[in-house]
């Protein structure tokens, strides 16, 4: 019984990783139309930027670095819209698509130039995980559900509670319509990649933390989130957060009826399943932050 | 159109007919090589060793006077790579021996296609299991999986665990060698509690941590790489799992020690080995000292010059540069050969035969297991 409960546990920590990036991606693509291929790539540059300030020459602190990887990660994502995306945004969604791509190449192989494609890793020693009933967890996987909670937590009150949170709901749901209304689409754009990065960032390095750092970690997770976005229908928020939890669990526990060779599989073919039976994601909503 | 095709069939007669004339005043091997791509960090110290032992072979003579030459073809260190690159030195540039292009999986893929144009393959690096059977042209100067597979068998017996989990990275290396461990176990009368496969390349191993937790082992035996064994380590740390961790050559590295963050203390593994302290070692040494000041020797850089040499020795033999008295040749060269790396003398299957050390961390450094 331990074994499934420990199963799960370890999904929801998963999940709750995925549902950080999902979440992000979903909301670009509210809002803009487009998924953003390089949306993995900010994932990786918020655990590479923190172990560029932990080594020499800045050898910061750990818990010090943290804020101005996540600053520069920000900035990374808002200069992807304005420097390249802005300029294409009235153009074709293929465009804007094959952009992302590009970036995302760029970004990542920018990382393979400066780090190298070589493993790394924070030099953090494994700490024993927190015993309870049989279960099993670990201070930084502790810290990763806490902050899927926080960050969630704080989108949830600013979409709901916060003249910015309606705006940009109201922008997903008619770009146009908002925008005659007068609501500041600057304003909202610059929101969404902002929390979309910070999002992807802090996700990146807690995943650092709790395993290594590589260039392709952004892609591989990219894809995942990719994933969760479909699950929970494209440009939906929660349904993001639902689906990234939903492929975590499902691959974790997966693994006690199939070898876990197969992971990615069990949760790919869930996503086929759903994709048949319910093509407009778990809720039925197609578009629009709801 | 007609007109353009003739000439261009022309002119393709004439380049080939052009280049088989230039070579017959030097006698050129094929390689594929990666020299871009996630093994190019590798691939360079390939290509040093075996310049280096070019570089000898032809100060004393080249093949019967002949400079010997290598073509080397990168591959990307992708499978498709090295088949369009074995492809051209076969179809275009038709070199009867072609040095294979490391990791198993790639030289796997080259494998069929220099038996089916009765090409000489020789590899330097893969160890894979399967590359025994490939066929009579395919030979290796790196000691095959069997033997290791046979070499963890018999260390887990000899450390008396009787029960064990197996548990082993899913590709054709870590398929090959689980079978003849497995084999190999269970004949000594072990008995394998759970078995499973895990993918390469993922950063959360923990499901399998937990299938191994669930059975509470002593030992588990783990036939991986340097960042899944390091990974896997670090979480079977972190869960909580205690058991004593049996590895094969592939893990043994600096790298796996220090991504584990202690977690890899009291690791115990099997690798090939060769004495150090034979004169070939210590000629190999200087040679490559003096060719390359100030380089640190690369990773089987020994084998890829061993390689090199016994090929040159066979060249120097054979009747023809036809690939089936090559082959002659290499075989008979390859009697009682000492290498660098020991005895080269291949078996019916292209193999040499090896000599397996035991490797473990104290104290976060790699050392030998007494």
């Amino acid at each position: 019984m331990t074994y499934y409960a420990q199963l799960v546990l370890n999904g929801v920590i998963a999940g709750s990783i995925y549902a950080l990036f999902a979440v992000g991606l979903t909301m670009v693509y509210g809002v803009f139309r487009f998924i953003n291929f390089a949306h993995g790539e900010l994932i990786a540059w918020g655990a590479y930027l923190v172990l560029l300030l932990i080594n020499p020459p800045f050898s910061v602190p750990l818990y010090l670095a943290v804020l101005p990887a996540l600053l520069v990660t920000m900035a990374i994502g808002v200069g992807q819209d304005r420097y390249v995306y802005q300029p294409l945004i009235h153009g074709n969604r293929i465009t804007l698509l094959i952009a992302s791509i590009g970036v995302s190449y760029l970004l990542r192989n920018t990382i393979r130039l400066i780090w190298g494609s070589d493993l790394m890793t924070y030099g953090i020693r494994p700490v024993r995980g927190i015993q309870f009933a049989g279960l099993s967890i670990t201070p930084t996987q502790i810290l990763m559900i806490g902050a899927a909670v926080f960050f969630l937590g704080a989108l949830y009150f600013l979409l709901t509670r916060t003249m910015l949170g309606k705006s940009l709901r109201a922008v997903a749901d008619n770009m146009e319509l908002a925008a005659v209304m007068g609501i500041n689409m600057k304003k909202v754009s610059l929101t969404v990649w902002i929390l979309a990065s910070l999002f992807a960032g802090a996700g990146g390095f807690l995943l650092a933390l709790d395993t290594n750092l590589e260039p392709v970690m952004g892609m591989t997770n990219m894809i995942k989130a990719f994933a969760a976005v479909l699950l929970g229908g494209a440009g939906n928020v929660w349904g993001a957060l639902v689906g990234g939890l939903f492929i975590g669990i499902a691959e974790n526990v997966g693994v006690a009826f199939f070898s876990p060779g197969y992971k990615d599989f069990i949760s790919f073919a869930l996503i086929f399943l759903l994709l048949i039976l319910r093509p407009k994601g778990i809720f039925g909503v197609l578009t629009g932050v709801r | 159109m007609k007109k353009i095709i003739f000439l261009l069939t022309g002119f393709c007669f004439f380049f080939s007919g052009a280049y088989a004339l230039a070579g017959t005043n030097e006698v050129v091997v094929g390689s594929v090589t990666p020299l871009t791509g996630k093994l190019a960090v590798y691939g360079e110290g390939f290509q040093q060793a075996m310049l280096l032992a070019l570089d000898e072979v032809n100060a004393s003579g080249g093949i019967n006077g002949k400079p010997m030459k290598i073509l080397f073809e990168d591959n990307n260190s992708t499978s498709k790579g090295s088949v369009s690159g074995i492809q051209k030195l076969i179809a275009i540039h038709k070199f009867p021996v072609i040095f294979g292009p490391a990791a198993s999986s790639n030289f796997l893929a080259v494998c069929p296609i220099a038996q089916d144009n009765k090409v000489i393959l020789i590899g330097a690096e893969s160890a894979a299991s399967a590359i025994s059977t490939c066929g009579s042209y395919v030979f290796r100067v790196f000691p095959s999986d069997l033997g290791q597979g046979k070499g963890v068998a018999e260390l887990t017996d000899n450390l008396g665990y009787k029960k064990v989990v197996l548990t082993y990275v899913n590709n054709d290396w870590g398929v090959g060698l689980a079978e003849v461990f497995k084999e190999q176990f269970l004949k000594n009368g072990g008995k394998l509690i759970d078995e499973f496969a895990h993918d390469e390349g993922k950063t959360d191993y923990r499901s399998e941590i937990l299938r191994i937790k669930k059975e509470s082992p002593k030992a588990v035996v783990n036939i991986t790489y340097i960042k899944e064994g390091a990974t896997m380590l670090k979480q079977a740390y972190e869960t909580g799992v205690n058991v004593q961790w049996l590895m094969g050559s592939a893990s043994k590295s600096p790298k796996m020690v220090a991504l584990a963050g202690g977690a890899a203390e009291g690791v115990i593994g099997t690798y090939p080995t060769f004495s150090q302290e034979t004169p070939q070692y210590r000629a190999f040494k200087e040679a490559w000292a003096r060719k390359y000041p100030g380089k640190k020797m690369p990773i089987f850089g020994e084998y890829n010059y061993d390689m090199v040499k016994l090929t040159a020795k066979a060249l120097k033999g054979a009747q023809s540069m036809s690939p089936d008295d090559i082959r002659a040749a290499l075989i008979k060269a390859s009697k009682g050969y000492i290498g660098v790396t020991g005895d080269k003398t291949f078996d019916a299957n292209g193999d040499i035969s090896a000599t397996y050390g035991r490797w473990t961390v104290k104290g976060g450094k790699i050392g030998d297991y007494k």
